[in-house]
């Protein structure tokens, strides 16, 4: 039923040599989540809308089941869509809407009637089949789009940022009963976000685009433990950037700094960013003996921001360079204050090169 | 209530106050001074034993003749309509639709340009286009497609015609803003779900649009049941219409009284109209009471 899609070096160049999409290539499994996550214009919903069929490639091919689909009318696609701002006919019944599709089908009336009641309930809405969209908050429009998505049983399920305007408490209570139907209903989702958090919660694998690119395509594990590029490790989560000199085994960055590169990294020379989260250094209070280069340094706390399960500390190195650190909440023992001076751990294989 | 609440209204009152005032001296009275010469058996004026009476109304409704220019008059405003909608429809949803701020301002002054040129002139355009000697007869014949010239002159199609022209701005404008509202995503939505382009139109955005058609089809109806010029012009007096009849029984006939009566057969006729499409738009948008 689900479907595999294949987005093979697509590109989109709109009038006036805007490049929207760029040699964009990514395979999507069979019944899996798939984000395409990125801040905004970095090409991710005209990708989809590619997929949909609502926008034509300048370049390249989309296939589904290994079908060239690029040329196919969307109308023609079989595949459901939930939009950002949900769509819903306005003039038609929450009923009327979700059976809209199957209407397009040919369906008989009977059968039209009991899939639609079936999928209201998927979704818990029954009893507000009569209702106008006009009628319903804001998360129960989102669901009526959901299950007039998911009525036609598509082969492939898009997600235009779909929980964008809930807020935060509806919109993760969404967040795991979207994924829950996924995996019940076996679906091939692709979700548009630029909520770098949701996509981690949510996805099987992520593909993080910048510029019309992707940047790259992984777990959520290795987009956030092993970002390829620096734009990847900058904009999933917090973390440390540093740039500088490579020298043998180390980096040098800046003045009075050296980072010992991961054993892996031996090889080669010139300038090189590595990323650093800020919860794999650990802090202790400073101790005046001699510290191991590269794997340690001083520096005086600036701003402590404390977070509940975690505290954040801002830490001004005696090199100057500045870095974030957490630190679990263990709720023993007292928390550092700006002013402490401190002595920062870290072990060397936890440094991420990055490709700029 | 507080004081800051029964001072606002009073505030806003007095801005309200001129346009209240010359809403009252040059509509309201004029329209009450019309119906009350209708039912008057003289002009109070130069009469001064006048008495009231219906008999200009029995005269309208008693004489076939008249009853045949009030049908005539709204037969045109009714074709006028339904042609401007037809003509208007597909410019108007072109001009919502385009992408390119180029395309939508060369189409926005290709539909405003002939509104900035006299009806008059317009008119007389068109008599000479369609006369029998005019730029299209003598196109036709030239070209052996026609024998004898179209009698387009003198008739209710040219009315039409000339009407279609002038009016269509107003169909097309109205229509644009209606349907630029219209989320181009329920258009996708219902394509995405199966529909064709042409049933996605048919089931969303046409029925959507529908206050807009109303909108623009009783304006276009109001002005084409009162229009002037054209008529004379077009139709060389041989098609009488309302207005036409209004202007000869005070011109030609000095019967106001009359004329008056007609004036607000005229009237009772928009004024149906505008009810009628109070309710039309109430069921379209089917305002359902909130449960």
């Amino acid at each position: 039923m689900s479907a595999s899609i294949e987005i093979a070096g697509v590109s989109k160049v709109y009038d006036g040599g805007i490049r929207a999409v760029d040699a964009v290539a990514m395979d999507i499994r069979q019944g899996e989540f798939f984000s395409l996550l990125g801040p905004s214009g970095c090409g991710k919903t005209t990708t989809l809308r590619m997929i949909a069929g609502f926008e034509t490639p300048s370049a390249g091919a989309i296939r589904v089941d290994g079908a060239d689909i690029t040329h196919v009318p969307a109308h023609k696609r079989d595949m459901g869509m939930v939009f950002q701002n949900y769509a819903l006919f306005p003039h038609r019944t929450v009923a009327e809407n979700v059976a809209f599709g199957l209407r397009m089908r040919g369906l008989d009336k009977a059968s039209i009637a009991a899939n639609v009641k079936a999928a209201l309930a998927m979704v818990e809405l029954s009893g507000l089949e009569d209702r106008r969209p006009a009628q319903l908050s804001g998360g129960q429009q989102q669901r009526v789009a959901l299950a007039r998505a998911i009525v036609i049983a598509p082969r492939v399920l898009l997600c235009d940022e779909p929980l964008g305007a809930l807020d935060k408490k509806l919109r993760q209570q969404m967040q795991f009963e979207l994924k829950q139907l996924q995996k019940k209903l076996g679906l091939t989702l692709v979700f548009v976000t630029h909520d770098q958090e949701e996509a981690l919660a949510m996805s099987d694998r992520i593909a993080v685009m910048n510029g019309g690119r992707v940047e790259q395509v992984g777990t959520p594990s290795e987009i956030y433990n092993q970002p390829t590029t620096r734009f990847v490790a900058d904009f999933i989560g917090d973390t440390n950037i540093f740039r500088g000199e490579r020298i043998g085994p180390n980096l040098s960055v800046g003045k009075d700094l050296i980072l010992a590169l991961p054993p892996a990294e031996t090889q080669g020379t010139g300038i090189l960013s590595v990323a650093l989260r800020p919860e794999k250094i650990r802090l202790s209070p400073r101790i005046d003996v001699a510290i191991a280069a590269g794997s340690s340094a001083h520096g005086t706390v600036e701003n402590t921001n404390f977070l509940g399960g975690a505290v954040l500390y801002r830490i001004t190195l005696d090199s100057g360079h500045r870095v974030l650190v957490q630190q679990p909440n263990a709720g023993t023992g007292r928390l550092f204050v700006p002013g402490d001076a401190v002595t920062l751990e870290w072990t060397p294989a936890d440094l991420v090169v990055l490709k700029d | 209530m507080s004081s800051a609440s029964t001072t606002r209204p009073n505030g806003v009152a007095l801005f309200i106050l001129p346009s209240a005032l010359l809403f009252a001296l040059f509509f309201f009275l004029p329209i009450g001074l019309m119906a009350l010469m209708s039912a008057l058996t003289g002009n109070p004026v130069v009469m001064p034993k006048v008495a009231f009476t219906t008999r200009h109304y029995a005269r309208i409704v008693n004489d076939p003749y008249y009853l045949e220019v009030i049908w005539t008059t709204i037969r045109i405003g009714l074709v006028t309509t339904l042609v401007a909608l037809a003509i208007g429809y597909p410019l108007a949803h072109w001009m919502a639709r385009i992408k390119s701020r180029t395309g939508h301002a060369l189409l926005l002054m290709a539909v405003l340009a002939p509104m900035l040129t006299g009806i008059v002139v317009r008119t007389f355009a068109w008599m000479t286009l369609l006369s029998d000697k005019g730029v299209i007869n003598q196109t036709l014949m030239s070209l052996g497609l026609i024998a004898q010239p179209l009698k387009l002159m003198y008739t209710e199609t040219g009315i039409v015609i000339g009407l279609v022209h002038i009016y269509v701005p107003f169909m097309v404008l109205t229509l644009t803003g209606v349907i630029g509202r219209i989320d181009e995503r329920l258009e996708q939505a219902a394509e995405n779900l199966g529909a064709s382009p042409l049933r996605a139109f048919l089931e969303v955005t046409l029925p959507l649009s529908l206050p807009g058609i109303l909108a623009g089809s009783l304006l276009v109806f109001a002005l084409a049941i009162s229009a002037y010029v054209t008529p004379i012009l077009l139709g060389g007096f041989q098609i009488m219409t309302l207005p036409i009849l209004i202007y000869q029984q005070i011109s030609a006939n000095f019967n106001v009284g009359f004329a008056a009566a007609l004036g607000i057969v005229l009237l009772v006729i928009s004024l149906m109209l505008v009810i009628a499409y109070n309710r039309a738009l109430g069921l379209v948008s089917g305002q359902r009471e909130l449960q």
